[in-house]
């Protein structure tokens, strides 16, 4: 019984993502049974990085046209990749952007279906997802042959605690890399795809920031707003206001959440000293996690807060920036 | 009866040249009317018909009739002054009404009232007094527009001036005809004099505002009747105001009266604080429309003359529609071009579209979870309705879901609960589409009408109280369109019922009572709120109070279509509210109250407190 | 330019969602139906499209008798002519099968553009448009905010993660799934709706289709999940407090 996981790079190095991934084929079989997959250009460095990790063995997928990540070029190598291994029960991914572009695709050539996006496994195996938005979540089973393709979401699995070097700290010499190469035409490769770049550094771009950091009357003067911007550059979020900071010039018009101002659904809302009236509440409702800091424990703003902390944020901005910091190493 | 006057003067004969010049200045004069004026009528009647229209009953017609056009009431009562000159100028045109047919009789030697005879003498003393009163009338209408010139009036016209002369020169030479000879050649000379005048008089009426001589009567009498009254559409193929041929015949007669006396233009919210709408200047511009393209074009009505941006910066406060002497209902037109730009979807605006969309797929206006509303309920242990409790107490979307609001609902319901008055609130409740209806979409306002009757229709619900003078107007008229709503008033009408049942405050406070769009013009609402609100303290008006309330800004749709460009009209408001001394402002609408509570937090420290009238009511309860 | 877009209907976003008697779906019984969002998205860009570069724009839709409204809602908001895929049990099948069937129905129009929204809003799995693609043998991109067309193809706007962006290129026909707010949706208008009325709306069975499958994954049982959204407070001093909340953002709420 094989287990294949697929990891994926950013930059020369292997996402975290990916050993949490890792953490979920373990549920799934014993280290011998996996095996794990780079794929590109030039492995070698990536497949050093797998090798140290708890894996049975590494591949490594390589061919010029996988350079740059494109579906048909991942899919069609993995194709033939698992034409080439027998046994393949299970086929792994972290779920990625690159993974959603791809494995579906992949996955229909093997006349399977994905299952994406999982946050735990149970016995059976089943595959546990969210539905509805989360308000419910699906077990699924896999049924008839072929290799079972999941997903896992990220955050869902803890990846392994003996995390880097843990071959070497039990002892085990690094798992044995294998070379993998696929015949790939250029004409398979249907896209072109361009260099990434970010949206433009002077607009505000709210509407896509992951992260935002809202700062309200409660910030009392302008020359406060550092206290604030610290905490929004330490976890990597965009800076953006109610209304009435705006209104006073302490930041630009283009920053303000609200019913005048910007829609926005980050993954994370951090409300400072905004007291939650309903014209900011309409702007940030659909954010997936808000936290709230005021001083007032009856400010509206808590009803909607997943997270709150009742406090002088003079105190709590700074506490928190450097909690922040802490964890980001 | 000794006359007070020398006798008038009539010219005893005329030659055959004369007669015949007097019939052929007579023709030409009225060819000239007819010129211009036929193809007004023309372009008038060629309108589409209005669908909704009915003669009958006739009973409110004649009284608006009486009440606005022959004693002049409206003109009078919002610029005294100034009305009762004009009033002054129109009852002396009455007056003369025979002394005009007798004068042109006269000249065939058929006048029919003797000047010397017994009821010839009173009838032409009497319209001396009216000619006097006329003169000065006039005279003092032109001071007012060429020399004190209030803005509202516009620039300075030749035409006006020209008129005043004209009537100036009538009742001059009619005076003046009392105090010389029958025979001679002054009394001809004068009565040549009036002659002329009037026959120039005559073909100008139909080339000035002056046209209102003649259709407004017609108006005031043909006018829908409600206030702000917004017609169905009539078929499948009716959007609203799209183009001329969209225009019915009481919009083209309504455009052809105005007067261009401004008093929309003074008293709108948007004008006063700098915005591009100006209700004279959407009339106008559907006059000037006519003129150019008629009523049969495709040409869109909102491009030459009157633009998109003017026509959606109205919050439907109604002030222009009251005000107006001659009968123009501006709000129906005004959310008649909303319509035919919403309902054709040529309006591009991010959040009217954000707006749409969540009233076509949610619950609420604001596009919160209902999830959100089941938790206020059941945290503050509302009963819910179920057929058994005497009123059903309709949340509305920022009792539902504002904290404002919220807190409004809960003061209403210590109240109720004190009064021991059984109510329950509905498990489901979807916007009443009051924003929907102001900013014509009909398809999102229909949906929600029609689900709301549907619901409310289930669970048996008689009667319904609101907080929001918007819900319970949207319901009681808005909604007859599709159905038959249940009864429903507004708090304060209920709560001034109970006024003796709830203590009183020993507060020597000035409070300040607001008075929202919706229930004062709108309604005719005015008395109650302030007695709830004596109960709390002492009350002060605002220098703009109950007719003339100046709106807070929110109405119109336009409280969720984002950024206001110039002056914020809550702010202006807020702050005439504040500069009256009083510590409470005292409003009665969810809206107006989230409108000051924004503008009084920018004043900081100083700022008056704002409270409902449920919450004033609810201030002398016991714990 | 013969844009097809695949719709999805949806339980409404707010709706209170109860789970059904045998454990397997949701009880369907009183709840409201809307566009699934990203599919909104979808249908949009296409109509931009189609104002732009001038041609055709078919919506596709999968699901029982109920799927009429959202169906016709996209005809009203622009769309000149709508295919019904009439379906009673689509939550039975798996993305397979659905793409199965969307595909059936798209192949004989020979569009050159086939869109569809990043993934459903009941069920979440992001794929269909995907395995559409593969189906019909035409290129694909995913995560998309905007589409051009170019004389050799499309040049398309792709979503990265943490804020990154990226422009692909790839020739027509092809197939693409949107992802949500790359443009402003339009609102239905009464206009619209009444046109709506005389536009095409053709209905086919899956056994016309001629597509029949046995799931491959079977969704097993649903459940409502362990945790429910309140309010949780941070206790302690400042310090406590933050260092405590960054804990529950890293491994609760997994936004760290």
């Amino acid at each position: 019984m094989n287990i294949l996981l697929v990891l994926e790079e950013s930059g020369g190095k292997i996402k975290g993502v990916s050993w949490e991934a890792l953490a979920a084929a373990q549920r799934l079989g014993p280290r011998e049974s996996i095996t794990a997959v780079v794929i590109g250009a030039q492995t070698e460095t990536l497949a050093a990085q797998a090798a140290a990790r708890p894996v049975g063995k590494v591949i490594r997928v390589e061919h010029p046209l996988l350079a740059q990540y494109t579906a048909d070029g991942f899919a069609y190598a993995l194709e033939t990749l698992l034409q080439n291994q027998n046994g393949t029960k299970y086929v792994v991914f972290p779920h990625t952007y690159q993974v959603r572009d791809y494995a579906p695709a992949l996955a229909c050539r093997m006349s399977q279906v994905l299952i994406g996006d999982v946050v735990g496994i149970e016995e059976g195996p089943r595959f546990v997802r969210q539905l509805m938005q989360g308000r419910l979540t699906g077990s699924y089973r896999p049924s008839g042959d072929g290799p079972c393709f999941v997903s896992v979401q990220a955050g869902a699995f803890r990846p392994d605690e003996t995390a880097a070097g843990s071959n070497s700290s039990a002892g085990r010499a690094p798992a044995s890399i294998t070379i993998f190469t696929p015949t790939i035409d250029a004409a398979q490769i249907r896209t072109r795809p361009g260099d990434p770049f970010r949206a433009s550094e002077q607009t505000a771009d709210l509407g896509s920031a992951q992260r935002i950091v809202s700062v309200g009357r409660g910030i009392k003067e302008a020359q406060n707003l550092s206290l604030v911007q610290e905490l929004a550059t330490a976890l990597g979020a965009e800076l953006a206001a109610s209304r009435p900071i705006c209104d006073n010039g302490w930041l630009p018009m283009e920053r303000q959440v609200g019913s005048s101002g910007q829609t926005v659904a980050p993954k994370l809302y951090l409300a400072v000293g905004i007291s939650g009236a309903i014209q900011h509440l309409v702007g940030m409702k659909g954010s997936q996690c808000i936290v709230a800091i005021n001083k007032d424990p009856d400010a509206p703003i808590f009803e909607v807060a997943d997270y709150g902390i009742v406090g002088d944020l003079f105190e709590v901005v700074p506490a928190l920036t450097e909690a922040v910091k802490a964890a980001k190493q | 009866m000794t006359a007070f006057l020398p006798t008038l003067a009539e010219p005893q004969h005329f030659f055959v040249w004369e007669r015949l010049l007097f019939v052929a200045l007579a023709v030409l004069s009225l060819a000239g009317f007819w010129r211009r004026f036929g193809p007004i009528l023309g372009k008038i009647l060629q309108s589409k018909k209005d669908a909704d229209f009915h003669l009958f009953p006739l009973g409110r017609r004649v009284r608006d009739f009486v009440w606005e056009v022959l004693l002049q009431a409206k003109v009078i009562r919002e610029r005294p002054l100034a009305g009762v000159a004009h009033a002054l100028v129109f009852w002396a045109f009455c007056a003369f009404a025979l002394v005009t047919l007798n004068h042109c009789a006269s000249i065939f030697g058929l006048g029919f009232l003797d000047p010397a005879g017994r009821i010839g003498r009173f009838y032409f003393d009497f319209a001396a007094l009216f000619a006097a009163a006329c003169a000065v009338g006039i005279f003092g209408l032109f001071v007012r527009r060429f020399v004190a010139r209030p803005k509202w009036l516009g620039e300075v016209s030749w035409e006006s001036g020209l008129i005043a002369l004209l009537i100036f020169v009538l009742m001059v030479t009619y005076l003046a005809a009392f105090f010389v000879p029958a025979t001679g050649d002054a009394a001809k000379a004068l009565w040549w004099a009036h002659t002329l005048t009037l026959l120039a008089f005559l073909p100008l009426i139909p080339h000035t505002k002056h046209l209102h001589l003649v259709l407004s009567p017609f108006t005031v009498f043909l006018s829908r009747g409600g206030f702000a009254e917004i017609p169905p559409l009539a078929d499948d193929e009716d959007f609203g105001l799209v183009a001329g041929k969209d225009l019915t015949q009481l919009v083209s007669l309504q455009a052809y009266s105005c007067v261009e006396c401004g008093r929309c233009m003074e008293h709108c919210p948007a004008n006063n604080t700098g915005k591009l709408l100006n209700p004279k200047e959407i009339v106008l511009g559907l006059r000037g429309y006519l003129n150019e393209f008629g009523p049969h074009s495709e040409e869109p009505l909102l491009g030459k003359y009157n633009s998109q941006e003017a026509a959606f910066e109205c919050t439907t406060c109604g002030a222009c529609e009251f005000q107006c002497p001659v009968g123009i209902e501006h709000v129906p037109i005004i959310v008649g071009l909303r319509r035919g730009a919403v309902n054709t979807g040529a309006w591009e605006n991010d959040y009217g579209a954000k707006l749409f969309l969540a009233l076509e797929r949610g619950s609420n206006a604001l596009g919160i979870s209902p999830a959100e509303r089941d938790k206020f309920v059941e945290k503050n242990a509302l009963p819910l309705f179920d057929g058994t409790q005497e009123y059903c107490l309709w949340l509305g979307c920022m009792g539902a879901y504002d904290p404002r609001g919220r807190e409004i609902v809960l003061a209403l319901v210590r109240v109720l609960r004190h009064l021991e008055v059984s109510f329950g609130v509905l498990r489901k409740e979807r916007c009443t589409g009051d924003p929907a209806r102001r900013l014509g979409n009909d398809l999102v306002f229909q949906q929600l009408a029609e689900s709301n009757l549907d619901s409310l229709a289930q669970s048996k619900t008689k009667k319904i109280i609101s907080i929001c003078p918007h819900c319970v107007r949207t319901i009681q008229e808005d909604w007859k369109a599709y159905g038959t709503p249940p009864e429903i008033e507004h708090h304060s009408e209920f709560l001034a019922r109970f006024a003796s049942q709830l203590p009183l405050v020993q507060n020597q406070e000035k409070i300040v009572f607001h008075d929202p769009c919706y229930l004062g013009r709108y309604r005719g609402v005015y008395e109650e709120p302030r007695r709830v609100a004596a109960l709390s303290g002492e009350l002060v008006e605002a220098p703009r109070s109950h007719e003339r309330s100046f709106c807070c800004g929110a109405g119109g749709g336009l409280v969720f279509l984002g950024e206001e460009k110039g002056e914020r009209v809550s702010h202006v408001r807020a702050a005439e509210l504040a500069a009256t001394g009083a510590g409470v402002v005292g409003t009665a609408c969810p809206f107006c109250n989230t409108m000051f509570q924004d503008a009084f937090a920018e004043k900081g420290e100083g700022a008056p407190e704002l409270m409902d009238i449920a919450q004033l009511a609810a201030r002398g309860l016991p714990e | 330019m013969k844009i097809v877009v695949a719709i999805k209907q949806v339980p409404d976003r707010d709706a209170q969602v109860r789970i059904a008697a045998n454990g397997k779906w949701i009880d369907e019984a009183d709840l409201q139906w809307a566009m699934n969002e990203p599919d909104a998205y979808a249908l949009e860009e296409a109509l931009l499209l189609k104002e732009k570069n001038s041609g055709e724009v078919i919506v596709v839709s999968a699901g029982p008798e109920r799927v009429g409204s959202t169906i016709r809602e996209a005809l009203a908001k622009g769309a000149d002519r709508a295919i019904h895929i009439l379906c009673d049990d689509l939550n039975g099948q798996d993305a397979l099968g659905v793409a199965r069937l969307l595909a059936a129905a798209v192949k004989p129009e020979n569009p050159d553009l086939v869109l569809s929204g990043l993934q459903s809003e009941d069920v979440g799995l992001g794929q269909t448009g995907v395995i559409v693609a593969e189906l019909l043998g035409l290129p694909h991109a995913t995560m998309i905010l905007h589409v051009e067309k170019t004389d050799s193809g499309l040049k398309v706007k792709r979503e990265l993660e943490e804020g990154w962006f990226q422009t692909i290129e790839l020739p027509t026909p092809a197939v693409l799934t949107m992802q949500s707010g790359g443009n402003k949706l339009r609102y239905a208008t009464l206009m619209g709706i009444k046109r709506a009325k005389t536009k095409e709306l053709r209905t086919l069975s899956a056994a016309e289709l001629g597509v029949e499958v046995a799931p491959t994954v079977v969704l097993a049982q649903i459940a409502a999940p362990k945790k429910q959204r309140s309010t949780q407070m941070m206790p302690g001093t400042a310090k406590e407090a933050a260092i405590a909340l960054v804990e529950k953002l890293k491994t609760e709420a997994h936004v760290l």
